[in-house]
C-alpha cells in the first residue's frame, strides 16, 4: 500500500502529511527543551555559588556556532537545488551540512574531553582551587596483613567479594593467604567460594546471621586505591567496598594538584585564603594576587566610579579568581593580566620546572573537604550543562543520520521522484534547524551570560 | 509555499544573507558579553534579545513561518502558549504562590 499525500498536499490541510509530522514533533520538542531551559533557570537563580561565566572556551563555542549556522544554511540550499533540479548542487550542499555536523561533534568531544580531565578541590576555609591531578588521586597503605570478610547469610548489598574489591587494589602481586584452619591458599574466584561456603555453614551451625573469615596474608600488603573505590579509611584501618576490613597503616593521602586557579570567592578575607598557606602556594603567589586583584577593583572603580563594585559579577571574578599561567609567582608588576581575565603571565626569564606552566601543590587531607572534575558532580551549573549540551548533542547525531541517509541512500528517489525526495529533505532539514535554534539559545546562556 | 522556480531561485539569495547576519549576531552576542553592564541581568537581557531575533530569523526564513499554511500556525500557537506556561511555573516556586495569586495578603513584619 502506498502511503498517501507523500508528495502533494492533502485538499483539506494543504500540506504534504509529513509536513504535519514533523512540526507536531518539533512542538513536543520545545516542551522537552522548554522543560530543561526552565530548570537552567531554577538552577541558576537558586545557585549558592557564583554561577560561572565565560568558563568555558568561548573560541571553540563561536567556532559550533558559526558551523551549524553554516549548515543550517546548506541544508536550505540542498532543498533549494533539489526543488530545482541541480543534483550536483543538492548532493554538495547535503554532504557539507553533515560534514558540518561532524566538526561540531568533534569540537564537542575535545570541550567534553578537557572538562574531565580538569579539577575543582575545595578547601576547608572556601577556597576553590581548580587544576589537573597527574597522577590521579590515591589513597596509600602498607603493612596490611590481617583482612576480615563477613558474608550475611541473608541476600545482602555487601558482601565478602576480595576478588572484585580488594584484590585489584593490592600494589605488586598479591602474597597467599593463610586460612583460620592453618591452610595456605592462593586467593582466586574458587578458593574463595569454597572458603565462603564453609564459613557460611558454620555459621549456620551456629546459628549466626554472617559468617566470618578471617585471613592472614604471608606477606605484608600495600594498597592504592581511589577514595571512591572503598568505604573508609583511618590512619590505621580500611574498609572495601565488600565490606572487608583490613588493619594497617596509612602512608599517604596527600593529594598533589596542579594548580591553575585559585577561586577565593568564597573567601572572606581573600589575601588570607588557606591557597597561599606557606606549605602551599606561598608568599610570592600572594602579592601576586593581591597585586591583581587591586589592580581590576581600582580600574573598575575608575571605570565605573558610581557603580556598587560589590554586586559586579565580572569584577568579582576578575579580581577573585586568579589565574597561574605559570610554574614560579610572576615579579612584582607583571601580574595583571589583559582585559578580560585575571591571569598572571610567565615571568620573562623561564624555568626548569618539569610540568612548566603551573605550580604544584601537594594537599593535605585535613585541608580540603571536596574535590571533582569538572562534571554534574562539581555543582549544577555542570549538571545542567551537561543535561543540555548532551542531549542538543544527540539531536544532532540524530539529524546527521537523517540527512546522511537522505544523501547517501535516497539515489534511487533522487532519479525516479525528486518531488517525494525534496520533501524529505525539507523535514529533514527542518528539524536541522530546529537544533540550530536550541543552540541560538544555549550558546549564550551556557558560554557567555 | 515558495514552490514555482522564480520564488526559490530568488530565496537562495536570501539563505546566504541570513547566514551571514546570523554570523555577525552570533559575534555581537560574544562581544556584548563582555561588555560591563550596570547589571549582569542587563547583560543577559540584551544576549536573549539577540539569541531571540536569530532564533525568528532562523524561523521565518530558513523553517519557512514567513510563508506556511494555517494548520502549521495553529499547531505552533498550542506550543507557544504551553511553553510560555511552562516559564509561568517559575514564578509559582519563586513567589509565595497563595500570596501572588491573591489569596491572601502577608501581614506587615514590624
Amino acid at each position: 500500500m502506498d502511503i498517501p499525500y507523500t508528495v502533494h498536499a492533502r485538499p483539506d490541510t494543504g500540506l504534504y502529511n509529513a509536513k504535519i509530522g514533523i512540526w507536531l514533533f518539533l512542538a513536543s520538542e520545545v516542551m522537552l527543551f522548554g522543560g530543561l531551559f526552565s530548570a537552567y533557570i531554577f538552577l541558576r537563580v537558586g545557585a549558592d555559588y557564583p554561577w560561572p561565566v565565560h568558563d568555558l572556551d568561548v573560541t571553540l563555542g563561536f567556532i559550533n556556532t558559526v558551523v551549524l549556522i553554516a549548515s543550517s544554511v546548506t541544508v536550505v540550499m540542498a532543498w533549494a537545488m533539489l526543488k530545482l533540479r541541480k543534483f550536483g548542487w543538492y548532493r554538495i550542499n547535503m554532504a557539507i551540512t553533515v560534514i558540518c555536523a561532524g566538526v561540531f561533534m568533534f569540537n564537542k568531544s575535545l570541550e567534553y574531553k578537557a572538562k574531565f580531565a580538569h579539577y575543582a578541590v575545595k578547601l576547608t576555609d572556601g577556597t576553590m582551587l581548580t587544576g589537573h591531578l597527574p597522577h590521579g588521586y590515591q589513597v596509600k597503605f602498607e603493612g596490611a596483613t590481617e583482612f576480615n570478610l563477613s558474608v550475611p547469610l541473608k541476600t545482602s548489598a555487601v558482601t565478602a567479594d576480595p576478588i572484585g574489591h580488594v584484590l585489584p587494589f593490592i600494589e605488586g602481586t598479591a602474597p597467599k593467604f593463610k586460612t583460620e584452619g592453618g591452610q595456605e591458599i592462593t586467593l582466586d574466584e574458587a578458593s574463595f567460594k569454597a572458603l565462603s561456603a564453609e564459613a557460611v555453614k558454620k555459621a549456620a551451625e551456629a546459628k549466626k546471621g554472617t559468617a566470618s573469615i578471617k585471613l592472614i596474608a604471608t606477606a605484608p600488603i600495600k594498597f592504592a586505591v581511589k577514595p571512591s573505590e572503598i568505604f573508609a579509611y583511618t590512619d590505621t584501618t580500611i574498609t572495601f567496598r565488600d565490606g572487608t576490613t583490613a588493619t594497617g597503616k596509612l602512608t599517604d593521602d596527600k593529594m598533589t594538584l596542579e594548580v591553575d586557579g585559585v577561586d577565593a570567592r568564597g573567601v572572606a578575607q581573600s589575601e588570607k585564603s588557606l591557597a597561599f598557606d606557606h606549605r602551599y602556594l606561598g608568599e610570592a603567589w600572594q602579592k601576586a594576587f593581591v597585586e591583581n586583584r587591586d589592580h581590576h577593583i581600582t580600574k573598575f572603580e575608575k571605570d565605573y566610579p558610581t557603580r556598587d563594585k560589590t554586586r559586579s559579577a565580572t569584577l568579582q571574578k576578575e579580581s577573585l579568581f586568579f589565574k597561574l599561567n605559570s610554574a614560579e609567582a610572576p615579579a612584582a608588576g607583571a601580574a595583571h593580566g589583559d582585559a578580560h581575565g585575571a591571569e598572571a603571565h610567565a615571568p620573562a626569564g623561564g624555568h626548569g620546572d618539569a610540568h612548566g606552566h603551573h605550580p604544584t601543590v601537594v594537599l593535605e587531607k585535613k585541608d580540603f573537604t571536596f574535590f571533582s572534575n569538572f562534571t554534574p558532580k562539581l555543582n549544577t551549573y555542570y549538571a545542567i550543562y551537561f543535561t543540555l549540551t548532551g542531549l542538543h548533542g544527540l539531536h544532532v547525531i540524530a539529524g546527521a543520520l537523517v540527512l546522511l541517509y537522505f544523501l547517501a541512500f535516497d539515489g534511487k528517489r533522487l532519479r525516479q521522484d525528486p518531488e517525494h525526495l525534496a520533501n524529505r529533505v525539507e523535514v529533514g532539514g527542518l528539524f536541522w534547524h530546529f537544533v540550530d535554534l536550541v543552540w541560538i539559545f544555549l550558546f549564550p546562556l551556557l558560554y557567555l551570560l | 509555499m515558495a514552490d514555482n522556480i522564480e520564488a526559490i531561485q530568488k530565496s537562495i539569495k536570501w539563505y546566504l544573507v541570513i547566514g551571514g547576519i546570523l554570523i555577525l549576531a552570533s559575534g555581537a552576542t560574544v562581544w556584548l558579553s563582555y561588555v560591563e553592564l550596570p547589571t549582569h541581568s542587563l547583560n543577559i537581557l540584551v544576549g536573549m534579545i539577540l539569541a531571540t531575533i536569530k532564533a525568528t530569523l532562523v524561523a521565518l526564513i530558513f523553517m519557512h513561518l514567513n510563508h506556511e499554511r494555517s494548520m502549521i500556525y495553529k499547531i505552533l500557537l498550542f506550543t507557544v502558549v504551553l511553553a510560555a506556561v511552562l516559564f509561568a511555573l517559575f514564578i509559582f516556586s519563586h513567589e509565595d504562590p497563595l500570596v501572588f495569586s491573591g489569596f491572601y495578603a502577608p501581614v506587615e513584619q514590624q
